[in-house]
């Protein structure tokens, strides 16, 4: 068992230390976030664990505020005749009163520096470089841990990189990491774990193995990502209403049948949300437009047709075939009944059944109502897009996304995925629609298919 | 596929119970065999999706508390919610009786191999016909392996007509809701590996390898106990023909040390039942020869090679964790991030800088900037009057600032802060000290440059923040206060 390797989250007041955890341990509620400077009055420490072994521990301290003034102070704390080294004024300066007065806040930093193998020192790139910051690394370096700058708001158009690196340079700290908490760069967590293993050679294989599951389990999240889609899809494509042929009738279906997809829509968008571990109000599906239901005459869809064939072709096939055993085997004493039984049975009693239904109803003059084409369309284009801006966004975002309709009409072309036509056909399919049976190996196989192609 | 309609779910039973090796006694406290466990879990899973998520929080901390790679979790997890709910005592009734679905089955199999090789030989009186016997003792089996062959070469999954009735059966016969997903569950399961054929495959062949070795006993009992003579009979065969075939037939089994009637023997055989003893022998050498070459031993081979696949699925079965319910887990059993809790308390009060004012002695106006940014041009143009200290951001800044407005403190003095940085305790700190040392002080807060906005959340920071240090601000340029001491 490794030894975990303990980082402090260091930085001025209000530049995203905690932002930067959240971030980091996909943790939308870890510590509190806002505008004020000295939010964080404590030390809070998170773990980050593969396959149950904790390999990361992160520290989230209160900002530095008054570095020039501390550093002043730590100045004047030689005694004549003598000069201590940096961690030694520390000391001195950790036992003393100011330490538990006027630097209190500055004093816990330093304690937990000293205490982690490495810092993190975080910088909001939008400010200028001042003299502060600069007495804040001067008063960290006597710590003597090795800092690794991380840059934060980068993604910000006022943001000033070039100033930080030059400035960082001239106090010897060249290796520095981009990294925006609110939208993190894709590679940006192996970046930084990559930078640390720099300073840390001896924690090189747990950063690595760090940097491997992080990998591993955003594959993990894009497939289980694209196969909610894929039931999403095919749920719609499988649903339908059976509705009498009047006009008022046919309105209501419409609004119902809407209202049915928004809600499995919203369903949808709520489980990705678990998904990426993100609040359930982080992203709200906005209106589908209203467009009209298609009244589909899938009964005869080639799909149905072959379906019924292959169900009860099959179906009696193996049941006769099972009867025909019994009969052989006692004898030929039930005189072809078992064969005959056995096909009946075999023969998909359940397909011809509501095959029959439907055909009924067609017969009384009922309409089936499915989703519109476009809409399908529409709802695979929206949650794709989600998903895309889930895997991008920071646990340290806190403004919601909306999910609109995209203007262009390009979305209303194009066609549908094979499995979505299936789907049209097998009602049973829908978890929308009463008596479905979700477990059907050939739904499954589809939503498979589905979901490769929405990768 | 190829028999008894009414023993199609309890088949499937007992085909995955004799992979258990036994290890379950029903109604005992169990030790949950792997393809329980993974059974169980893909059931709660299932009844997850369906019914929403359980009240799990118990058996998260107790999966998690006993440790283990995630899919081990996941199984405890499941195990814990199905021993609650009930689904475990379900799966328990459900293999007492796979149990005895199997044990009819031994008994079908039983009766039906005996009363096969009865009517094989028949009852002794006339003589057997052997062509006869050997259709009638082979005849099924062979019509039914071919059966089984074609099924298994044609169907995509086996599992489809019957695990359809099999899934329609159970969801009729389900007493309750706790165990409705069980017999889907174990499909779903199967079906990923396409382990059901291989199942089934091992019931259908070890059901007719019984039929068969029965058959075979029964038929060398008859065989010991009586006088059987053996005929040929055609109305189309010749004589050479028939011997051709015979021998043809009987040449594989003669290999393995079964006897083979010679020509003559057969020859002979086709007028009238030979009553000598090595005719009797011979002919039912061959008979038991041809069973167990062409009936025995193919089942047996079968058998064996549905068994080591049913094996080797079996071990390579697993939970695909990349199903959206079980990734959903991940964070909740095996959690990549924990907190670690507060391990440093928050003070109950920060140390507050103040502010004040000089009285004594103070004379003249100045302009002060802190920590602007080096882009912007500074200073603006001043009244006269008003002296300029620059821009402050050192340390070395500040003290010689501090001296001189110690030793000249200004009557006015402003200070221009750009509210765009975050007004921290140090900044306030300086700015109650440069306050001390003038007998009035006012703050600036500067105007964001051309093209940007001030984060108005900041701003009311500053605001806070100054009126907690009681120092008067703008945001605009006092200078005719700068300039003449009133507004």
């Amino acid at each position: 068992m490794t030894k975990a390797l303990k980082l402090a989250v260091v930085g001025h007041t209000n530049v995203g230390k905690t932002s930067l955890l959240r971030t980091l341990t996909r943790d939308v509620g870890f510590g509190e976030v806002s505008h004020r400077p000295s939010t964080t009055r404590h030390v809070e420490g998170a773990r980050l664990s593969v396959d149950g072994e904790a390999l990361l521990e992160l520290y989230d301290t209160p900002g530095l505020e008054d570095a020039i003034a501390l550093l002043d102070y730590l100045e004047r704390l030689d005694r004549p005749g003598e000069r201590l080294d940096g961690p030694a004024r520390l000391a001195r300066f950790l036992d003393g009163s100011e330490a538990r007065q006027r630097f209190e806040q500055e004093a816990k930093v330093l304690r937990q520096l000293l205490a982690s193998d490495a810092g993190l020192y975080v910088i909001d790139a939008r400010e200028p470089v001042l003299a502060k910051y600069r007495d804040e690394l001067a008063v960290l370096s006597m710590c003597g841990r090795p800092l690794l700058p991380v840059l934060n708001f980068v993604s910000s158009s006022q943001h000033r990189e070039q100033d930080w690196r030059d400035a960082l340079a001239r106090l010897g700290l060249h290796a520095l990491v981009c990294f925006d908490s609110v939208a993190p760069p894709l590679d940006g967590e192996r970046r930084l774990y990559d930078s640390l293993a720099l300073l840390q050679e001896k924690a090189r294989p747990q950063l690595q193995r760090l940097i491997d599951d992080h990998l591993a389990q955003r594959q993990l999240r894009k497939s289980s990502g694209a196969r909610l889609i894929a039931e999403l899809l095919l749920d719609c494509a499988a649903c339908r209403r059976s509705v009498a042929a009047q006009a008022v009738l046919e309105q209501g279906a419409i609004r119902e049948l809407h209202q049915t997809i928004r809600q499995r829509e919203q369903r949808c968008v709520e489980a990705l949300l678990r998904l990426y571990a993100f609040r359930q109000d982080d992203a709200k599906a906005g209106d589908l437009p209203l467009l009209d239901g298609r009244w589909g005459d899938d009964l005869f869809n080639p799909e149905t047709l072959k379906q019924l064939g292959i169900n009860i072709g099959g179906g009696m096939a193996a049941g006769a075939a099972t009867g025909v055993g019994v009969d052989l085997l006692v004898g030929g004493i039930t005189l072809g009944a078992a064969a005959l039984i056995g096909a009946v049975l075999g023969g998909s009693a359940q397909t011809l059944r509501g095959y029959g239904a439907r055909l009924k109803g067609k017969l009384k003059g009922q309409r089936e109502l499915t989703v519109d084409d476009a809409v399908l369309r529409l709802l695979a284009l929206r949650q794709q897009l989600l998903l895309q801006a889930l895997e991008a966004r920071g646990h340290a975002a806190v403004e919601a996304i909306n999910l609109s309709t995209p203007q262009d009409t390009s979305w209303r072309e194009g066609k549908l995925p094979e499995a979505l036509h299936k789907a049209r056909a097998h009602p049973e399919w829908s978890s929308l629609n009463p008596g479905a049976t979700l477990e059907d190996g050939d739904r499954q196989e589809q939503v498979q298919q589905l979901a490769a192609e929405l990768l | 596929m190829h028999r008894g309609a009414m023993y199609r779910p309890l088949r499937l039973c007992s085909g995955f119970h004799s992979a258990m090796e036994h290890r379950v006694s029903p109604l005992n406290t169990p030790t949950p065999s792997r393809l329980q466990r993974l059974w169980l879990s893909e059931t709660i899973r299932l009844r997850e999706e369906h019914a929403g998520p359980l009240d799990d929080s118990e058996a998260n901390r107790r999966a998690q508390a006993k440790g283990g790679a995630l899919a081990e979790r996941i199984q405890n997890r499941a195990w814990l919610l199905a021993e609650r709910d009930g689904q475990v005592s379900a799966l328990q009734h459900w293999l007492h009786g796979a149990h005895l679905a199997g044990l009819l089955l031994v008994l079908l199999a039983i009766l039906s191999g005996t009363s096969l090789a009865v009517a094989a030989l028949g009852d002794g009186l006339r003589p057997v016909n052997v062509f006869w016997a050997l259709g009638s003792l082979l005849g099924l089996n062979l019509l039914l392996l071919l059966g089984w062959a074609l099924g298994l070469l044609l169907s995509r999954d086996s599992a489809g007509a019957l695990g359809h009735l099999w899934l329609w059966l159970s969801a009729k016969l389900a007493r309750d809701a706790q165990a409705a997903q069980l017999a889907p569950a174990l499909l779903l399961m199967l079906q990923r590996q396409r382990l059901s054929r291989w199942g089934l495959g091992v019931l259908v062949q070890g059901f007719w390898l019984l039929t068969l070795i029965t058959a075979l006993l029964t038929l060398l009992a008859l065989l010991a106990t009586r006088r059987y003579g053996f005929v040929w009979e055609s109305t189309l065969l010749g004589g050479d023909s028939f011997i051709a075939m015979t021998q043809a037939i009987g040449s594989l089994p003669a290999l393995l040390g079964f006897s083979l009637p010679d020509a003559e023997l057969i020859r002979a055989s086709g007028d009238s039942a030979l009553a000598n003893e090595s005719a009797r022998l011979s002919w039912a050498g061959w008979l038991v020869g041809v069973l167990v070459v062409y009936g025995l031993l193919p089942r047996l081979g079968l058998l064996l090679f549905c068994l080591w696949r049913w094996r080797r699925g079996c071990a390579a079965l697993s939970l695909d964790l990349s199903l959206p319910g079980y990734s959903l887990l991940r964070e909740r059993l095996q959690p990549s991030s924990e907190r670690l809790g507060v391990c440093d308390e928050a003070p109950t009060q920060l140390h507050q800088p103040h502010a004040g004012s000089h009285t004594e002695g103070s004379q003249g106006a100045l302009l002060v900037a802190v920590e602007l940014d080096p882009q912007r041009s500074w200073p603006p143009a001043l009244p006269k009057g008003v002296g300029d200290a620059g821009v402050i951001d050192s340390r070395e800044q500040r003290n010689q600032l501090l001296d001189q407005l110690s030793r000249f403190p200004p009557a006015r003095l402003l200070i221009a802060c750009d509210p765009r940085r975050s007004p921290d305790r140090g900044s306030l700190a300086l700015l109650g000290e440069l306050a001390r040392t003038a007998s009035a002080t006012r703050i600036w807060l500067l105007p964001p440059p051309p093209g940007e906005a001030l984060d108005s959340a900041r701003l009311g920071d500053w605001h806070r923040a100054l009126e907690q240090l009681q120092l008067s601000y703008s945001d605009s340029a006092p200078f005719s206060w700068l300039e003449n001491g009133h507004d």
